[in-house]
């Protein structure tokens, strides 16, 4: 008995993008497939990217994460050398949340300045994050963009903030993250305002914002699922890398309550809980994965398809 | 693949007659293009409208039943790849492995322990849903005696793997609770022929999926019925791509003699079983057997298989009730909407952009937005009246003013009668809540008393 | 606050008087938002406002109630009428007339027809009395539920307007007869107030009304003083929010009579789209708001003398040009002008797709306390003497409306499971319907995006139906089995529409490749 494989060719491709590394360092490519992840099928030039986040705020660790960063959790700087050079990080994920006005409230020349010493200290692509406050990003990116001495991807710019962030892409050779708040048609409107403004298709990540597991990740993951089949169908505006920062993940009481104890040791649960987030992300198409627990970097560097 | 709503109209008799229920015949094509009717419901449809409507609706995927009562699991009976076409119906079933080569304090202590995976999430409960027995002791009487204990002490519906000779010696003990039958694939036949027998469900282990295929065809041959897909994977990115290569066979090429459930068993030493696990909960497996049974792995992948088997067509909603923002006191100001979660975002975000600490009341509204859940009847005098004395929020509040949005701002003078709150109508559109928040004079908020 | 239930305000029919502090006029109901001049002059929102003490004086401003009445548009008459077959003539004094009335949520218009021949002997229009008690059908349906005797109170001011259309259309018309036949196609509130029935079932879901089907009544039974005898024929209705307006306009499209799928569009205080052919018809209201009548804008009118009808951005100067119905100077901006007035904006850089504006070179934007604005008119070439000013937040409802009506004609399309290509005529009624520049709208994302050729302007078809149905009984015996083989599709139940409808919202479109041909903006730097 012989049963074909029911392949699946799709007739769009999505579009490889590069994250430019510093001196020394690999740069990280992805896109350039025609096919849905995991499927043997279809032509899969790059796998998915394994980054971490670093965050200059500060703020209590859920037991997992202070386990594994010991006593590097308070610099930014050393912990980023961790995540690059020893845990196996391919990009970093600097979040400037310091310079929320609610968590810190460095100045921004702060801000740019631990920005311009993370790219000294490692040579791998780095994707810097504002703070998420609107007046103070509105002075962190252009800040951060003029000062970064090396090419970047800034995260994020939104239908809001699009001439601001892409602007300042723009004008000193960097990337942007596009970001849309789980709904595919936002996702496309953002890319297609970055392309009104001239960002270069192939320095466009469409971050979906990814939801934590059990507080909205199935929306999430239905948006990737989305986003992949309309860029594979054609959809040249969709047909982008997508970033799953899995950052929410830590935000579920499931993943850093260690009073709970019938829901387990918190320290394995919440890297569970992360990793498992990223398993489902992946499984839906994402191209680039964001995490903050060293052991799961490795395992998803180590993962049987890649 | 389909047919639309128009495809199926021209197949009805067009006469509006409302025997189906349906008010025209455009209606009822509609809910059949939807898969929310059968063509049964028509008596006046031609044959040949039968025949062509008929076979449109028959589930791709066959419904296997394991267990009985309340605490039958349901595998298969699906209908889409990707749940945002319409939605995944059964959940992907968990069983936790006992192997009754385990002593009897042992065994207890491992039931117990399964037992207790049951865990509490927004109002479900999150439970594993079988047990898998194996047969490692070598001895049927001891097999059959660990998957009665399991039976009676968990109550959960069995898996039951090992040889005929076992198989069969279980049967007689736990027969009646419809059990999983799951022979060694060099017993295939003789598993069928068992399960033809008893009428039971057998689950088919073959290496791919051509060799499944083939098991399969014996099976039948054997005259077994019900029946699960095992492909016996090396690792788990073999097992999703059988999965996903199974799926669609099903799904999209209605390849009947593929087309079943699939199981995995990602114990035993299977590499990387957590990972695997995920991935084909994401990816459709029907039945995962896993050996941990450590809370702190099995809560994160029921959690993953809630979030995937929800039904993406329901509107996002946030739960209603009181959500502080920032550094909140008792004299932060009070803002209301609706739990439609696009509002509820926008609304937070340009909150906390004001940087003014305040509460943000969400209303019940079946997630609609606030134009449309006043044009509704559900963002109503009353009912913001109601929630404004139930909610608490006087507990948390030592004023009594609240900001209403500026699209309902017909709606203050009736909230003002109906309860003690002052209103103060805010701006229409939420994005000027920031320089509205900001110019808000504290005098806005002094205490009452008394 | 002092005693409860004392001294608020609330919405009031014109005549009540309350009296809030010396000097101040309060607005009746949330029609527009107030401008600094207005706030100077000591006008106020009476939804936001809390009274000293004792009573507040209530006025309707007279902008906000057309003090003129221009010619209401016109419907065009139906291609293919019929023989001429009158509903009923009976010999009596004079000669035998019929009426036909469109029964609008903002305005009544009527025609005045002899029986003898069909010819059409008058025209008229008057504005909608209900009007006071809000601008749209649930703020109605509101205040007949929150006030005593709310609902009769709304009936009376509807038998009013009727009456002073009916005695308009005889006085207009110089021949001596009688009105034995009248039609009337409302909407199903407006419907079921004239009827005497409550129109509250309609507002909540699953949104029916309690009758579809209005049994004749004669003029006496129904109140009306100015044709007792007359025999009252109301269209019948398809569901809450698709009335016997929509029946009458189907009629007056022709599209149950004919092979080819006509997509039709009655764009007015709603947005009603019916989608079918002789087969099959099916219909639904889009929430779009009154931002194509002038409404929900601050600087919106209604298409009368004094409102900007036009509007063209001079591409290097990047300010406004426009034309003004009546000529003169203008005292705001009428649906097609702000259509237009979007659409040049957009197509010089000075809005974004994601229709946010952006200003750049000498556009004369200026900062208001509702954001960002668009000065239109300056100050001293208007007629209000302020300046006539477009802000960020009437953009967003332009941009709303016109992503309610794309999305509800796509919500149709899908749910039958049509593609786009298979419709062959899109035809718009009502009043904007006649103005609407076709080009401003494509550019914008009004509608699907059929090519122009597709398109066919209707003018006010409520009207036209209705005279249709006077003039020839079959028509009449159509509009009575519309109702029943017409779906209604309950976009608020549809469980894709929030996502069309967010596709939608963006200029031209999320699907900007099937807009391809239309002009697309300047590149902005």
């Amino acid at each position: 008995m012989t049963v074909p494989l029911p392949k699946q060719a799709y007739p769009g491709r999505i579009l490889p993008v590069t994250l430019p590394a510093g001196p020394g360092g690999t740069p990280v490519t992805v896109g350039g497939q025609n096919a849905l992840s995991l499927a043997p099928e279809g032509e899969k030039p790059n796998a998915a990217a394994i980054g971490m986040e670093v965050r200059t705020g500060g703020g209590d660790l859920p037991p997992a994460l202070a386990k594994a960063f010991e006593c590097r959790a308070t610099d930014p700087v050393s912990l980023a050398g961790a995540c690059a050079n020893d845990w196996g990080a391919q990009f970093l994920f600097l979040s400037l949340d310091g310079c929320h006005p609610d968590g810190g409230g460095q100045p921004v020349e702060e801000g740019a300045r631990i920005v311009h010493e993370v790219l000294a200290a490692v040579s791998c692509p780095v994707i810097v994050g504002g703070c998420g406050e609107e007046e103070t990003d509105a002075k962190l990116f252009p800040a951060v963009a003029e000062s970064a001495g090396r090419p970047v991807f800034l995260s994020y710019a939104d239908e809001k903030n699009y001439r601001l962030v892409g602007g300042a892409a723009l004008a000193y050779g960097h990337g942007v993250v596009a970001w849309s708040p789980i709904d595919i048609n936002m996702a496309k409107q953002a890319n297609l305002l970055l392309s009104d403004l001239g960002v270069p298709p192939e320095r466009i990540l469409i971050d979906p914002l990814t939801g934590g597991l059990g507080y909205g990740l199935e929306y999430t993951y239905s948006i990737v699922e989305r986003i992949r089949l309309a860029g594979l169908s054609g959809d040249a505006m969709l047909a982008r890398p997508v970033l799953c920062h899995l950052g929410d993940a830590w935000k579920a009481r499931e993943a850093v309550d260690a009073s709970e104890t019938s829901w387990g040791d918190a320290v394995l649960r919440g890297r569970r809980w992360e990793e498992t987030t990223g398993w489902a992300c992946l499984a839906a198409g994402a191209d680039l994965l964001v995490f903050r627990h060293p052991g799961n970097v490795e395992a998803f560097r180590e993962a049987a398809w890649r | 693949m389909a047919l639309t709503a128009l495809d199926i109209y021209k197949l009805l008799p067009k006469t509006n007659c409302k025997d189906c229920g349906f008010p025209t015949c455009l209606a009822f094509a509609m809910q059949m293009a939807a898969g929310k009717a059968g063509i049964d419901k028509c008596p006046p449809a031609s044959e040949e409208a039968k025949a062509a409507l008929g076979a449109a609706s028959a589930p791709p995927l066959p419904r296997i039943v394991v267990g009985t009562g309340d605490r039958a699991v349901t595998l298969g009976d699906e209908v889409v790849l990707f749940r945002h076409e319409k939605t995944f119906y059964h959940p992907t079933a968990i069983a936790i492995s006992v192997s009754d080569a385990l002593g009897d304090e042992a065994l207890e202590e491992r039931l117990r322990s399964i037992s207790a995976l049951s865990f509490e999430r927004v109002g479900q409960i999150l439970a594993v849903d079988m047990v898998a027995v194996r047969f490692d002791s070598g001895d049927p009487a001891r097999f059959a005696k660990t998957a009665s204990a399991s039976l009676a002490r968990c109550g959960k519906p069995l898996l039951l793997s090992g040889t005929c000779a076992a198989l069969a010696a279980a049967i007689r003990e736990v027969g009646a609770s419809r059990p999983l039958l799951r022979p060694p694939p060099g017993e295939t036949a003789a598993g069928a022929a068992l399960a033809a027998a008893e009428k039971l469900p057998l689950a088919v282990s073959a290496r791919g999926i051509e060799g499944l295929a083939a098991a399969l065809a014996a099976a039948r041959a054997a005259g077994a019925t019900e029946l699960v897909a095992d492909p016996k994977p090396a690792d788990a990115a073999v097992a999703v791509a059988d999965s996903i290569f199974i799926r669609r066979l099903a799904i999209v090429h209605r390849a009947q003699e593929i087309a079943y459930p699939t199981a995995f068993d990602l114990g035993q030493g299977f590499p990387r079983p957590f990972e695997a696990a995920c991935l084909l909960l994401s990816k459709y497996a029907s039945l995962l057997v896993l050996d941990t049974a450590d809370p702190a792995e099995i809560f994160p992948l029921l959690t993953l298989r809630q979030n995937l088997f929800t039904d993406p067509q329901r509107p996002i909603q946030v739960d209603p009730g009181i959500y502080p923002i920032g550094k909140i006191s008792p004299s932060s100001p009070v803002l209301i909407t609706t739990n439609f979660s696009l509002t509820y975002f926008t609304v937070r975000s340009d909150v906390e952009a004001a940087k003014t600490p305040a509460y943000l009341l969400i209303a019940e509204c079946d997630g609609m937005s606030v134009l449309t859940a006043w044009a509704a009847g559900k963002f109503t005098s009353e009912s913001i009246a109601a929630l404004l004395a139930e909610s608490g929020i006087s507990g948390k509040v030592d004023h009594r003013t609240l900001i209403l949005p500026g699209m309902v701002a017909r709606l203050s003078g009736k909230i003002e009668e109906l309860s003690q709150w002052r209103v103060l109508v805010g701006p229409q559109e939420s994005s000027a809540l920031p320089s509205y928040l900001r110019r808000l004079p504290p005098a806005a908020f002094v205490p009452v008393h008394g | 606050m002092g005693d409860p239930g004392k001294g608020i305000l609330r919405f009031l029919p014109e005549s009540a008087s309350v009296r809030l502090s010396p000097g101040d006029t309060v607005l009746a109901h949330a029609i527009r938002s107030l401008s600094p001049e207005d706030l100077r002059a000591g006008i106020r929102l009476a939804c936001r406002c809390l009274p000293l003490e004792g009573e507040v004086a209530v006025t309707v401003l007279p902008e906000s109630r057309p003090a003129r009445l221009s010619a209401y548009i016109e419907g065009k008459e139906m291609a293919e009428d019929g023989p001429f077959l009158p509903l009923h003539v009976v010999p009596r004094k004079g000669i035998p007339l019929g009426a036909a009335l469109d029964a609008g949520t903002s305005t009544l218009a009527g025609a005045l027809i002899d029986l003898r021949n069909g010819s059409v002997l008058a025209r008229t229009a008057a504005d909608n009395p209900q009007m006071a008690c809000g601008e749209d059908l649930i703020s109605r349906i509101v205040f007949g539920e929150e006030n005593p005797d709310g609902f009769p109170l709304l009936r009376n001011l509807l038998l009013t307007g009727i009456e002073q259309v009916i005695s308009g259309l005889v006085r207009s018309s110089s021949v001596e007869g009688e009105i034995v036949e009248v039609s009337a196609a409302g909407n199903t509130v407006i419907s079921h107030i004239l009827y005497g029935l409550s129109p509250s079932p309609v507002r909540r879901p699953p949104h029916r009304p309690v009758l579809k089907e209005y049994p004749v009544k004669t003029g006496k039974d129904l109140g009306i003083v100015s044709a007792p005898s007359a025999r009252f024929r109301i269209f019948p209705s398809i569901g809450g929010f698709v009335g016997g307006d929509i029946v009458s306009g189907i009629l007056a499209s022709g599209m149950h009579r004919e092979e080819a799928v006509t997509l039709l569009y009655d764009v007015g205080t709603n947005g009603e789209v019916v989608l079918g052919n002789r087969e099959f018809r099916i219909a639904c209201s889009s929430s779009a708001g009154p931002a194509f009548e002038g409404g929900e804008v601050a600087c919106g009118m209604r298409a009368y003398p004094g409102a900007i009808e036009s509007v063209r951005i001079d591409p290097v100067r990047l300010t406004a040009e426009w034309t003004v119905i009546g000529g003169g100077k203008p005292a705001g901006v009428c649906g097609s002008g702000i259509l237009d007035l979007c659409a040049e904006l957009f197509r010089a850089g000075l809005i974004d797709r994601a229709g946010r504006f952006v200003p750049r070179g000498r556009a004369p934007f200026r900062e208001t306390d509702r954001g960002t604005a668009f000065v239109v008119v300056r100050a001293e070439r208007s007629a209000t003497g302020a300046d006539i000013v477009f802000t960020a937040s009437d953009l967003k409802s332009v941009v709303r409306t016109k992503a309610a009506l794309c999305a509800a004609a796509d919500a149709l399309l899908r749910a039958v499971g049509l593609p786009r290509d298979k419709v062959e005529r899109v035809c718009i009624a009502g009043g904007f319907g006649n103005f609407l520049d076709l080009r401003s709208a494509q550019t914008l994302g009004v509608f699907p995006p059929f090519p122009m050729k597709k398109f066919v302007l209707l003018g006010n078809a409520s009207l036209a139906g209705a005279i249709g149905a006077i003039r020839n009984r079959k028509r009449w015996e159509e509009a009575c089995t519309l109702c029943s083989s017409t779906d209604y599709h309950d976009l608020s139940s549809d469980q894709g529409f929030m996502e069309l409808y967010q596709r939608a919202l963006f200029i031209p479109h999320t699907d900007a490749e099937s807009y391809r041909g239309n002009p697309l903006p300047e590149t902005a730097t």
